[in-house]
This record gives structure tokens, C-alpha cells and sequence, in this order.
């Protein structure tokens, strides 16, 4: 099944051009528009129907919340948007769409792509504050490596550790606050020998967003106004756009629940998705799972559910304890333990290292498909408004 | 052999005592351990191996203690100690591998870590005490452009002087395309520090604190340049003001962002670690990614908002921004390493070419679809005219630009029939030419639809006529005359010439009819000519109130039509007089040539008037 989705979407691109091109009457037009509707829904479904199964299948598939996972998702939103326009406006006569209720559900959804611009901003930003933290679990793992293992080398991993968690911890607890230009920077001098020294800044400044933006809120505006079309809505167009809506709604809380961007203190785990609709199911199942994690690193103050960062806080903290308790030699069976998690760690920065920058492009090329979605729409909706205006 | 040892021994011993005494100064303290150094490697010619190179590290071990008490203590020292440390691995790893190696191995990376923190503070202290910082203020730039925003209230846009952001900054730039960001004498410092840590495999925290902190810096410029950070959001419901002020900080900080500071940051990132192969790369990578990020995002945003069309010089200058800056970012940012950024870049450009174009297209149906509900008092120069016309002169200013950016496809057929006509003038014939052409056609078109309004059709004339004619002085007197060509001139002239004519056919005719006989025969009744005169000053009456009223605001063209009217109204009123001298009766002659003259005069000032019935005849 998951071999023929990618096959589907692309002959239904094909099909939906060729009948629209063929029927004339308006007539004959709207049966084939409600398949088309229909096609829309099945297949969202399906695609996060095989999001959700990849994960609870194969354990050497992409974990949820992993770089891999993330960017199958944002895949799956690309092929949604691609069929989404071709559904909602291609052959379509402009008119169509500017009457309502469509005159205010697609406002609505342009306005949902514009907080979801922002949010990809953030979390763009968001890893480069990931790679950063990487960086530090770099040097870790550059410390331990080499053998013998002595007390400089472990003195060395767990400043960096050290700095990596304390990171981790302010990550979340900063994300909101715009630092000014004055900052407090804890370089200890001679003295502070456990302390974090040098390294400069937790956040940097360049990686904030605007004062007082806060991607739990956006996402919140996003979701509150979501309401599925009822009666005989349901089977026109607003159908569409309420499966996109709660497409971006959906795929812009995983983002942010996964990557540590500006201000996610408030993040409801708890969205508005119809659980009566069969497409929702698979989403609705991803969401919950990923909330009950929410809830329980909520409390603890954790960095984000990036599935790597989760392996970095918790390899890094063994690593730490080891840290704490060791004295040149060490017992060798303790040290072959030690090994292998910094093998593990070494591991999870390799796949950041691979995986980071094309998340980021992926993210930047979902960031420039939504710009210009939102300008079609607009042109076309600014098209309806010159049609029915009186000519001067 | 032992004695002496055990002598040597004796005498480090008391040396360390007397060195790790408090009251001891800090050179009395170096001197004593460098003379136990000296004696230790004067045991070392006669001594076992490992012994020697177990005491050495020892010593250094007491070194780096020592030092690690004194606060005043600067890298130099550390430096040496590196080197010596670096010394003794080796040494070690030629051992044979045996618990005992294995312990001054760990031995000596334990004093190495010690050394390498000390370096990697200092390395911050150096970075944070010895940057270095710019006046971004002699860079301000001065746009005396007005902003060209449509409004009905239009008093005058006459003459405003419209001027390019000035091209002051760019001047500045090139001075200060040489900056030091940090003060030039700390480099060598930087650059032992980076090669000791380097060199003993410490090279990730080297760059981690030198990205953190240059990045640090790089920020502190945004605030200096007063960008700030804004939702994409936020800016789409900004107000045009606000936007355009901000509009103008992003130009100059795009400017001096890559021209000068990062030309100047990868200089020192190579100054520092261009002996490390591509590492300097990576590191300004880093350091510069996310602010220029931010920059280009901020110029999406500005992209992504409504064409209107104040906007298009604000894209037109931060096109001009993109381009001027081209050649520098593509030497700091090279694809292997920087694809994502060069890529942005690439997208922003197209994205603001885009948008150029759709503005302009949007200012041209803005003209077409202008709604004309009233007719414009008076017949003057609309204000949508004087709109279009400063506009489109303001325009002319990017010319280069706009050439490349608007083509042919954004014309229409009918002009390009036209360009056969044209002189072979490449200005004229540039498709920059084309759409301006194609702009005041549809503006014409357009004022036609307005002239409509008028009841009277003499008004729709002068109306006409005098949009016509402000077009042509416009050209004329600016830098439009190059794109519009002669033969347009030529054309336009012409027009306003033949609305002219219109009008007087109109307006007189009837009037003059009044002056003329329907037979030559020489008996005209004395009540006909009565009539005549009686109707003739009625009309003139009339057409006095109402063209008084009327407004031709070009002094010049005003009194060549009162110059024209006169030459029809005069002489055939004087004819008609004289001929019927010696019937007319005074009563039926309200005014005299003379006053005729005058009161032509007062035609189309602006302000109605009517005439009383002056008897101030002698």
C-alpha cells in the first residue's frame, strides 16, 4: 500500500487536469468534483495513516520525532498542498472561490499560512540552536574517545556535557525573552573549577524571533477558529480547505513540540481535530502519542521531543553521572559501558550532522511553497473582486 | 652516579620549596623553577628514560599549578608550556605500553586539559576586550524622495524633487571595506592560541567559543543598526510609513552587513584559522548564517505584502541593494559550504523581481481603473495626471534596473507598431520606453473617461487639453524626454493643439454666428442687427461667466488661447461694427473692442465672474 500512494498522486494530478479540460457542462462537472474531493480526503488519510505505522512497524524505520520522521512529514505537506491547489483551483472559475462561504474560509486558512511562515522562521532558527547544542555533544564525544581514559579527558567531557544540558534546560526556559544587548556572561576566572567557563552565550541573540512572539500562541490562534463544515458544506469546497487547515495546524504543533523555537511554554497538547472523520484518525493517533510525551518532558523542563535531542539528554546525563563518580583508571567493565554510549553519541551526531541541514532546507522549500500559494490565492481572489466590480 | 642524583634530587627539592613560598615574587619564583628544570635535564643525559620524563612532567605539573594561582598570568606562558607538554607526549607514545605509560599519558592530558581551559578563557577575554566598533553613521543616507502615494487632495505634486536614495553610502562603503573587527594586534595572540589547541586536538572548543563569541558580536551590529526582529505577520498589517522607514535601515544594513562587516569577519576568520585548511570557512559559516538569515526573511516579508504602488521604489532599491551586493556575497559565500544561504539569496532576488513586476503592472491597472465619479472642477490638471506623471519621472530614475526587469511581455501589441515608427534612439525603443508609453495611453484613456463627465463638451475639451498639455511639459522638461522620443512629443503636441481647436469650435462658433450676415446684400434691417448685437453680447455674457470659471493653469498655454480666441472674436466683432456702423445704435453695443480684449483676458483664471453692465464709455 504505502509503494502506490506516491504512484496515486501523481496519475490523480493528471487525471484532475484532463477531466477538468474535458467537461464543459457545469453539471457533469460537479460529480467529478465531489470524486475529486473525496480522492483528497482518502489519500491525507492514508499518507498519515503510513506516517503513523512507519513508526510502530519497523523498528529500523524512522522513529517518531526523529530528523528522518520530521522530514517525511514535511513531504507529506508538500504533496497535501500540491493536491490541495490543484483540487480547489485549477480549471476553477475564479468567481467560485470568492463567494461564500468561501469568502471568509479562505482568509482564514491565508491567515493560517501566515503564522505558519513565522513558525517556520522559528523553528529554521530552532535548529540552528539544535546544531549548536550538537556541537558541544561533538566535543564530548571527542573527549572520550581516545584511550586511555584519564581524569583530563573526563574533566574536558563534562564541562562540555555540562554546558550542553544547562543549554538544553535554558533553551526552554528562554526561548520567550529577547535578551538586550547587555548579557551576563558566566566566564568564571581562575576559582570556578566546576563551572561552565568560556563558551560564550546560551542563545544566541540571532537566533530569536520577534519580542514577544510565541509559537504556542500562534499556534493556538491557528487551531481556535478550526471547525469542520457541516450539512452541505461538507461536501463542497470547504471540505478542502478545512483538511488543509488542519493539515498546517497539525504539521506546524509537531514542529514546534519538536524543535526548541521561541516561547513554547503553553503549548496546548489538546487540538481540535473531528474525531469523526476517517481521514483525521492516523493524525489524531500521532498527535495524542506525541502530547502524552509533551506532558511527561513538559514538567521536567525539557528541551523538545526531537527524537535525537531526547537520546543526546539522556546519553549525555549517563555520560555525566560516569563523569562525576570517575578516577583515573577506572574498572574496565565500567569503561567498555562508557564506550558504547559514546559510540551512541558519536552515532546521534552523525545523523544530526547528515540530517539537519537538508530539515532545514526542507523547511525553507515548505516556507516558499506556502508564499506562493498564498500569492495565487490572492491573485485569484483579487481577480473575483475586479470580475464582479463595475467596470469605471 | 647515584650521589650525584640523589644531590640533583636534593636540590629541586629545596628549589620547589622555595618556589611554592608565598613570599617568594613571581620572577624569583619562574627563575627557581627553570633552574630545576635545567638540573632535571642534567640528570636526564645520565638517567633512565622513564624516570626523566616522569620527573619533567611532574615539573610541569608544578608549573601549571603555580601559574594557575596567579592571576595576572597571560597566554604567552600557557603557549610555552603547551609546546612542552606536546613535547613529552610524544615521547610517550614511543614507550612501550605498560600501566606505567599509560599513567603519565593520563597524566599529561590531565595538565593539558588544565592548560586548555586557561587558553580557551583567555581566548574569550581577548575576543570580548579587543573588539573593535564602526560608525555606522556616516553611512546614513539621505532620501529626499517624497512619497508618491495617490490621494484626491493632491494640492501640488508639482516639482517635487525626487531624489534616489542618495548615493553617499555607497561611497562610505568602500572606505570602510577594510575594517578590523578585532584590534590587530591581539591576532598573532589568537593565532598561537588557535594552533596550540589545535595541536593538541582541542579544536572543537576552539571554534564553539570563537563562533559563539563572533556571532555575538555580529548581533550586537543588528541592534547598532536599529534592525529589528518582526513576525511576518506583524509586518503584513504594518502601516507604509513605518514599513518604509524600516524599508531604508534594511538597504543599509544589507549594504555594510556584507560589504563591509563580513568581508571583514571572513578576513580575520582566515587571518586566524586559514592555516587549518577549510575549517575558516566553516566557522564564518556559522557565524554569519543566521543574521543573514534574518535579513532576507525580512525581505520576503516585504515582498509577500500588497503591490501597491508607493511600494515599487522601496523593491526597486532593495533590488538595487541585492545587485549591489552580489559580487561580495558571492565571494563570502560559497555553495559547497553556504548552499543554503546562497540559495536564499537567489530566491530573494527572483521573489523581489517578481513582485517588481506585478507592482508595476498593478500601478498600470491602478491608472486604467481610476474611478472617475465627479468631474474635476474647474477643467484643470487632474490630480491623477500629476500623480502618473511625477511617477513615472521618479521611475526613470532606476532605469537600468527596471530595463532588465520589465520586458516586452508586459506591453501589448499595439505598441510595438508603433516602435516601427520610432527613431532608431535605443532609449526610446528600450522596453522601459514601451511600458512607459503604454502607461500615459492608458492614462489618456482613462482621462477621456473623465472628460465625459463634464456636461458642457467645450469643457471636456479644455480639460483634455490641458491634462495633454501637462503631460508634454513634463516630458519635455525631465529626463522623460529621452524615453518618450520626439515623434511622441511631436504627437501629443499636436493633440492638445487640435483639443484646443475642438474647444474654440465649439465654445465660439455659435457666438460668432451672431457677428455674421446671411446675405451680402447691404440692407439689413436695423431690428436684425439689433438683434444681433443683443444677442452677441448675451452669448458673449455667457460664455464669459462660465469660462471665467474655468481653469487652463499653464500661464503660457492660458494666454495663447486667449491670444487665439481673441484673434477669431476681435476682428470679426470689429468687421461687424464697422460694416454696421451707421446703424448700430450705442445701447446695443455693451462693450468695445478694447473691453473685449480685456475681458478675453480673464477667461480661464479660475474663478467665475460675470459681467455688469459698464457704461464707462465715453
Amino acid at each position: 500500500m504505502p509503494a502506490t500512494t506516491e504512484n496515486n498522486q501523481g496519475s490523480f494530478l493528471g487525471r484532475i487536469s484532463i477531466r477538468r479540460n474535458q467537461v464543459m457542462s457545469m453539471d457533469g462537472s460537479h460529480d467529478q468534483e465531489l470524486e475529486d474531493l473525496e480522492l483528497f480526503q482518502k489519500h491525507v488519510g492514508d499518507r498519515f495513516s503510513e506516517l503513523l505505522s512507519s513508526t510502530t512497524d519497523d523498528p529500523s524505520n524512522d522513529a517518531l520525532l526523529s530528523i528522518g520522521w520530521l522530514r517525511r512529514l514535511l513531504d507529506e505537506l508538500l504533496c497535501c498542498e500540491a493536491e490541495f491547489k490543484a483540487v480547489v483551483m485549477m480549471g476553477r472559475d475564479p468567481s467560485q472561490i470568492a463567494k461564500p462561504p468561501l469568502d471568509r474560509l479562505l482568509p482564514e486558512l491565508l491567515d493560517r499560512v501566515v503564522k505558519s511562515l513565522d513558525i517556520c522562521n522559528a523553528v529554521t532558527l530552532g535548529i540552528d540552536a539544535v546544531r549548536n547544542l550538537q556541537r558541544l555533544a561533538e566535543i564530548a564525544v571527542a573527549a572520550l574517545e581516545p584511550r586511555p581514559m584519564g581524569d583530563g579527558q573526563v574533566r574536558r567531557a563534562k564541562k562540555a556535557l555540562n554546558s550542553l544540558v544547562a543549554a538544553m534546560m535554558h533553551e526552554d526556559r528562554d526561548c520567550g525573552s529577547s535578551k538586550g544587548t547587555e548579557r551576563s556572561r558566566s566566564f568564571g576566572r581562575r576559582g570556578n573549577a566546576n563551572k561552565d567557563r568560556g563558551g560564550g552565550t546560551f542563545r544566541s541573540l540571532s537566533w530569536t524571533m520577534a519580542r514577544n512572539w510565541s509559537a504556542a500562541k500562534q499556534i493556538h490562534a491557528m487551531s481556535s477558529n478550526l471547525a469542520a463544515p457541516r450539512g452541505a458544506e461538507a461536501t463542497g469546497l470547504p471540505s478542502p480547505i478545512y483538511i488543509m487547515s488542519t493539515v498546517l495546524v497539525f504539521v506546524m504543533w509537531t514542529l514546534a513540540a519538536a524543535i526548541p523555537c521561541q516561547e513554547r511554554n503553553g503549548l496546548g497538547t489538546h487540538l481540535p481535530f473531528p474525531r469523526q472523520l476517517s481521514w483525521a484518525q492516523p493524525m489524531i493517533s500521532l498527535q495524542e502519542k506525541m502530547a502524552e510525551e509533551w506532558k511527561k518532558k513538559e514538567k521536567k523542563g525539557s528541551v523538545g521531543l526531537l527524537e535525537e535531542m531526547q537520546k543526546i539528554e539522556k546519553v549525555g546525563q549517563l555520560l555525566i553521572d560516569f563523569a562525576e563518580s570517575f578516577q583515573f583508571p577506572g574498572e574496565s567493565e565500567r569503561l567498555e559501558e562508557i564506550r558504547g554510549h559514546v559510540e551512541e553519541l558519536a552515532d546521534i551526531c552523525r545523523k544530526m550532522d547528515e540530517g539537519l541541514e537538508p530539515l532545514q532546507l526542507q523547511i525553507r522549500e515548505v516556507f516558499h511553497r506556502l508564499v506562493r500559494t498564498r500569492s495565487e490565492f490572492l491573485h485569484v481572489l483579487d481577480q473575483a473582486v475586479k470580475l464582479s466590480a463595475p467596470t469605471v | 652516579m647515584e650521589e650525584d642524583q640523589h644531590m640533583v634530587s636534593a636540590a629541586q627539592h629545596i628549589l620547589k620549596a622555595l618556589a611554592s613560598s608565598k613570599t617568594v615574587s613571581h620572577e624569583m619564583r619562574k627563575t627557581l623553577l627553570d633552574l630545576e628544570i635545567q638540573l632535571s635535564t642534567i640528570n636526564e643525559r645520565k638517567g633512565s628514560g622513564i624516570k626523566q620524563l616522569e620527573r619533567k612532567l611532574k615539573c610541569l605539573e608544578d608549573k601549571v599549578m603555580s601559574l594557575e594561582k596567579n592571576d595576572s598570568v597571560i597566554s604567552s606562558e600557557y603557549l610555552k608550556l603547551v609546546g612542552e607538554i606536546q613535547t613529552l607526549q610524544q615521547k610517550f607514545d614511543s614507550l612501550n605500553e605498560n600501566w606505567k605509560q599509560k599513567e603519565l599519558v593520563q597524566k599529561s592530558n590531565e595538565i593539558l586539559q588544565v592548560v586548555m581551559l586557561r587558553l580557551e578563557e583567555e581566548l574569550v577575554q581577548i575576543l570580548v576586550n579587543h573588539k573593535q566598533y564602526f560608525e555606522v553613521d556616516y553611512m546614513s543616507f539621505n532620501s529626499n524622495r517624497v512619497d508618491l502615494v495617490y490621494d484626491e487632495s493632491f494640492g501640488s505634486v508639482e516639482d517635487e524633487r525626487i531624489n534616489k536614495v542618495s548615493r553617499s553610502i555607497d561611497d562610505s562603503l568602500s572606505e570602510a571595506s577594510n575594517i578590523d573587527l578585532v584590534n590587530p594586534s591581539v591576532v598573532e595572540d589568537l593565532k598561537s592560541i588557535a594552533k596550540a589547541m589545535f595541536g593538541s586536538n582541542y579544536q572543537h572548543e576552539f571554534c564553539h567559543v570563537f563562533i559563539s563569541s563572533r556571532r555575538d558580536a555580529l548581533d550586537e551590529y543588528f541592534v547598532i543598526l536599529e534592525i529589528e526582529r518582526l513576525s511576518i505577520e506583524n509586518m503584513l498589517k504594518m502601516e507604509w510609513q513605518s514599513l518604509n522607514r524600516m524599508i531604508k535601515k534594511w538597504i543599509r544594513a544589507m549594504k555594510f552587513i556584507v560589504q563591509a562587516y563580513l568581508v571583514g569577519e571572513k578576513r580575520l576568520c582566515k587571518q586566524i584559522l586559514g592555516d587549518f585548511g577549510s575549517v575558516y570557512q566553516y566557522c564564518f559559516s556559522e557565524i554569519s548564517r543566521s543574521s543573514v538569515l534574518h535579513l532576507l526573511n525580512f525581505g520576503e516579508a516585504i515582498a509577500m505584502g500588497t503591490h501597491t504602488p508607493e511600494k515599487l521604489f522601496c523593491l526597486l532599491d532593495m533590488y538595487e541593494a541585492l545587485e549591489h551586493v552580489a559580487v561580495d556575497k558571492d565571494f563570502l559565500f560559497i555553495e559547497e559550504i553556504d548552499s543554503f544561504v546562497t540559495r536564499e539569496f537567489h530566491n530573494l532576488q527572483r521573489f523581489i523581481v517578481e513582485t517588481i513586476k506585478s507592482t508595476f503592472l498593478s500601478f498600470r491597472n491602478a491608472i486604467a481603473t481610476n474611478p472617475s465619479k465627479k468631474c474635476f472642477p474647474c477643467g484643470g490638471v487632474h490630480p491623477l495626471t500629476k500623480y502618473v506623471m511625477n511617477y513615472i519621472n521618479a521611475l526613470v530614475e532606476y532605469g537600468d534596473s527596471l530595463n532588465l526587469l520589465v520586458d516586452e511581455t508586459l506591453t501589448d501589441q499595439s505598441d510595438s507598431n508603433d516602435e516601427n515608427n520610432y527613431e532608431n534612439s535605443t532609449v526610446s525603443c528600450s522596453p522601459l520606453a514601451c511600458n512607459l508609453r503604454l502607461i500615459t495611453t492608458t492614462l489618456e484613456s482613462n482621462l477621456c473617461n473623465k472628460s465625459k463627465l463634464y456636461n458642457d463638451v467645450a469643457l471636456q475639451h479644455i480639460f483634455m487639453m490641458n491634462n495633454i498639455h501637462y503631460m508634454v511639459q513634463k516630458v519635455k522638461s525631465s529626463n522623460l524626454c529621452n524615453f518618450f522620443g520626439d515623434l511622441w512629443l511631436r504627437r501629443h503636441v499636436g493633440m492638445f493643439q487640435h483639443y484646443a481647436r475642438s474647444y474654440e469650435k465649439v465654445s465660439w462658433s455659435s457666438v460668432l454666428s451672431f457677428l455674421r450676415d446671411e446675405s451680402l446684400s447691404t440692407c439689413v434691417t436695423e431690428r436684425k442687427i439689433k438683434k444681433k448685437c443683443k444677442d452677441f453680447s448675451a452669448a458673449f455674457g455667457e460664455v464669459y461667466k462660465t469660462q471665467t470659471g474655468w481653469s487652463v493653469p499653464d500661464k503660457e498655454l492660458r494666454e495663447d488661447l486667449q491670444i487665439s480666441v481673441s484673434q477669431k472674436v476681435i476682428p470679426a466683432y470689429r468687421s461687424y461694427t464697422g460694416r454696421h456702423s451707421s446703424k448700430i445704435d450705442e445701447k446695443w453695443i455693451k462693450y468695445t473692442v478694447d473691453d473685449l480684449q480685456c475681458y478675453i483676458l480673464d477667461l480661464f483664471q479660475g474663478s467665475s465672474k460675470s459681467l455688469h453692465h459698464s457704461h464707462h464709455r465715453k
